[in-house]
């Protein structure tokens, strides 16, 4: 079953080649993040990456063994931003496997689902973990999905956001069903990371994959997109 | 892609105009969709480029959408010059320039017109739209400068053999190692010279980068090939004795195992047959040779749901059909009860049994997402999903300790499907994860036990792939995780799951087959990965992209050309012997495999291949913490 996106907060995707073509051409700065996602089995986690890398829904989306990667590449003013993203299975079991995937990443959604508490707790689990083990930069943002089940719900807002800007995380309530905030949870913390335009640098396009790593002069103000 | 300096010596040996920009990465987004010239040009240092200049002809943005638009102020100009050194190169900082050592690949589509250059990573550079005629002058050219192979996957992609990647250095070192065996279909043993022999040609690289890379099966060569070859002879000697003087690296990616042979699939097994084998009373003789005839062709489908409870030992070989009576009720019987313990589970003992919950929580889960899109699955409330359900369940009752664990429901859909019976699924299932059960440790230790078991069977196999692996992040081979934990199932359709189980669960023709199965797609995939130059990533979307996209006959077939091919090898180790379960010969300690003979380096002190290398990214800044973490990562994992 597959829905249609009904939503209006569209980021300028850049075409699935990569190239992000400028109406007015102006020189752009290319940036590439690494993103993990994590979370409770079943939250939704390969839910929300098909929509955000190819607009779909499945229903009855297969559980994810080992893990999956998908690239997605988003314009966000004057940079393009291209998203490494791995997508993990979320099985306790397989938790030993984790740190495989985080490790180097920059960025990390920690996904839970607004109907059931455990998942929240297991998300908060997940935030610790990174934060203790993971690299120190890394942005963290905390989904609340399936927002669409909201009459269901059993994590409040408010609690979710409290714990998040204790954290502080970035934090959105989503759906992967309805595309609600798909899109701007990933641009948000696009615009979070700091920027370094691959183009000056001497490796080309698609080289490292931690260059704002250990690139302090990369978090100046200036290099940051607003 | 970069911007070239100014004041260089340049060669253009080879110019077409009239070639417009169709994509390109940001940095050149202004000339996206202008006219310009296209050239090939090499440099005083030997560097080589694809470069593009723009002339100050755009296109409007509004026909864009045509794809591309006839300019008319352009002529047509197609010409190859040589040893034609430039005066004028101020303005080649505007160019669009391309290092030939960055392009893994390039693509030709839309007849000819449209060409794309790509880095081997996910990424195309650019792509060109030829407007008079089409590329194939270009790239007509550019094969005489590179050698490129077209892509298995697709017959539009061509797959550039560098000159300067490691293989082709690799290569090129070793060409003083190579011999041509006097029988013209089967080559490539390793020789070693004494003297390096002087190879002048590009093309003699080319063609023997060609003979190398390609499929065992098809090694055959152009005589003037081993005309070239032969003049570079002086000497020779069979490097399984050693190497003498110590100044090449074997070329380790040519193997010497024997010639590999073809395998073709027999015959399903019939029903004629299956009752030919049952005596009087139903019991089943030479189970063996049945077996025999399901590894070389698999069981007609009508006769699986039959023959698939002896394979999966709920059924005995020499049960008779009374036997077979009072087994089925006594297994009922035991099902129903063990079905009964968590179906009268009240509410409250749940709450207090948190083990328990947890594993009903995530069967509730996977059932709901398992085969959705086959029929027997598929559409709301279907009652089979609830079957599902309670099968798992149940297992938990009878297996508590493992339990439920996330893939053991792909396991489990097929079986139910084919039998069509709860109990009779279910003992089936219990067959299966008695084998399997080792996939589904805690701590994945049966995973990393098989993962490694495939890196050493690999390396004996095809250690160039298993070299590039480890050099690529990825020798804990954990890019086939899913392949092994569940037997493919995600990979295949239900047809060819059920084909290839069957194939397996017969035990022909050695232990562990399934790894040799794996080993057999990887080499099938070995050109896309190395040709593309992929790391860790690359590697794992490459091989989940395999879904759906696997031919079951040819890799069981290829599957037991290399077990044959290792079985024959008069190299054949130990720690191979036992992998594979074949006899330990002469007591020969296990301790003294590690470096297989085959594996010889010199002047490098190359780790075993048996340790693939931490973290080998080069491009990358890691911090001290993460380098320490990386390594309890790593020794936690391998
Ligand atoms: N109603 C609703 N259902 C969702 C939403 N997102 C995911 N689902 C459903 O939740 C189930 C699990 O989603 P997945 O995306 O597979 O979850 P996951 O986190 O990737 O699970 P693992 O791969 O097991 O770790 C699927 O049946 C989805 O259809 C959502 O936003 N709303
Ligand atoms: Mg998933």
């Amino acid at each position: 079953m597959e829905h249609t996106e009904p939503h209006s907060t569209e980021p300028e995707m850049a075409n699935r080649q990569g190239a992000a073509q400028r109406p007015n051409g102006a020189q752009g700065k290319i940036c590439q993040f690494k993103l993990v996602l994590l979370g409770e089995s079943a939250v939704g986690k390969s839910s929300l990456v098909l929509r955000f890398v190819k607009g779909q829904f499945h229903e009855y989306q297969e559980s994810t063994i080992g893990a999956a990667f998908l690239t997605q590449t988003v314009c966000l003013d004057d940079t393009t931003v291209k998203f490494e993203i791995w997508d993990t299975a979320g099985q306790e079991r397989y938790h030993s496997l984790a740190p495989m995937y985080y490790r180097g990443a920059q960025a990390a959604i920690v996904v839970y689902d607004i109907t059931n508490q455990d998942t929240f707790g297991r998300a908060k689990t997940w935030v610790k973990e990174l934060q203790r083990q993971a690299s120190p930069t890394i942005v963290i943002a905390l989904a609340g999905n399936k927002q669409d089940l909201a009459n269901k719900r059993m994590v409040e807002y408010e609690e979710a956001q409290t714990y998040a800007e204790e954290n502080g995380l970035l934090f959105m309530e989503t759906s992967a069903k309805t595309a609600l905030n798909v899109n701007d949870i990933f641009l948000a913390i696009a615009k979070k990371l700091p920027k370094y335009d691959q183009n000056q640098g001497q490796s080309g396009q698609g080289q490292g994959r931690r260059l704002a790593e250990g690139d302090q002069g990369a978090k100046t103000p200036g290099n940051c997109c607003k | 892609m970069s911007e070239s300096s100014e004041g260089e010596d340049v060669r253009e040996l080879f110019v077409q105009d009239g070639v417009l920009l169709f994509s390109a990465t940001a940095s050149f987004i202004n000339f996206v969709k202008s006219v310009g010239t296209l050239m090939i040009t090499e440099y005083v240092d030997n560097r080589r480029f694809v470069e593009w200049k723009p002339i100050d002809v755009t296109v409007d943005s509004d026909i864009q959408d045509q794809e591309w638009a006839v300019v008319n102020t352009v002529e047509r100009r197609v010409r190859t010059l040589s040893g034609n050194v430039l005066p004028e190169h101020k303005n080649r900082s505007k160019y669009l320039r391309i290092n030939f050592e960055e392009i893994k690949s390039f693509r030709i589509s839309d007849k000819s017109r449209r060409l794309t250059f790509n880095d081997g990573k996910t990424e195309q550079i650019c792509t060109y739209l030829f407007q008079h005629g089409n590329c194939e002058h270009l790239v007509g050219f550019l094969k005489t400068l590179v050698k490129t192979v077209p892509s298995r996957r697709d017959k539009h992609l061509f797959i550039i053999l560098n000159m300067n990647d490691p293989e082709r250095e690799r290569i090129d070192k070793s060409f003083a190692e190579l011999n041509v065996c006097n029988d013209s279909n089967y080559v490539w043993n390793i020789w070693n010279f004494q003297e390096r022999p002087v190879v002048t040609t590009l093309e003699a690289f080319a063609k023997i980068t060609d003979l190398v890379y390609r499929v065992p099966q098809h090694r055959e060569m152009d005589d003037d090939v081993k005309e070239i070859l032969n003049k570079s002879i002086t000497e020779y000697q069979h490097t399984s004795t050693t190497l003498s003087n110590g100044e090449y690296e074997v070329i380790d990616c040519v193997s010497d195992l024997p010639n590999r042979r073809d395998f073709p699939r027999g015959r399903a097994l019939c029903s004629e047959q299956w009752n030919g084998v049952q005596d009087q009373e139903g019991r089943i003789e030479d189970s063996e040779c049945l077996k025999l005839i399901i590894f070389q062709g698999g069981i007609v489908p009508s006769l699986r749901q039959e023959v698939w409870k002896y394979l999966l030992d709920y059924y005995p070989w020499n049960s008779t059909h009374s036997d077979r009576q009072k087994l089925i009720l006594q297994k009922s019987d035991e099902y129903f009860s063990m079905k009964l313990q968590w179906k009268t589970m009240t509410k409250t003992q749940e709450d207090n049994f948190t083990d328990y919950k947890e594993r009903k929580t995530q069967i509730e889960k996977d059932v709901t997402r398992t085969d959705r899109t086959i029929d027997f699955y598929a559409g709301d409330n279907n009652p089979n999903l609830q079957v599902l359900n309670d099968i798992l369940m149940t297992y938990v009752m009878y297996n508590f300790d493992l339990g439920y664990v996330q893939g053991m429901s792909d396991l489990l859909s097929p079986i139910l499907h084919l039998m069509q019976s709860e109990v009779d699924a279910f003992w089936c299932f219990v067959g299966f994860m008695n084998q399997l059960s080792a996939n589904f440790d805690a701590d994945q230790v049966g995973m990393k036990e098989q993962l490694s078991n495939l890196h050493t069977l690999l390396a004996f196999i095809d250690p160039e792939l298993a070299t590039y692996l480890d050099n690529h992040d990825s020798g804990n081979m954990f890019f086939c995780f899913r392949w092994l934990l569940v037997w493919f199932k995600r990979e295949l359709s239900e047809e060819d799951c059920m084909s290839f189980w069957e194939v397996m669960w017969t035990g022909f023709p050695c232990e562990n087959f399934h790894l040799l199965v794996c080993c057999a797609i990887l080499d099938q995939e070995k050109q896309s990965i190395i040709g593309n130059n992929y790391g860790f990533t690359e590697i794992l979307k490459h091989i989940n992209e395999l879904s759906g996209q696997l031919n079951i006959e040819k890799i069981l077939n290829d599957a037991q050309g290399i077990f044959y091919q290792i079985k024959e090898s008069d190299r054949l180790t130990d720690v191979i012997r036992v992998l594979l379960g074949l006899p330990v010969l002469y007591n020969s300690s296990l301790d003294n495999h590690e470096t297989s003979p085959f594996v010889i380096s010199i002047e490098t002190s190359n780790e075993s291949s048996n340790h693939p290398p931490e973290c080998s990214v080069d491009d990358v800044r890691i911090s001290p913490e993460e380098i320490q973490f990386e390594k309890s990562i790593s020794s936690n994992f391998i």
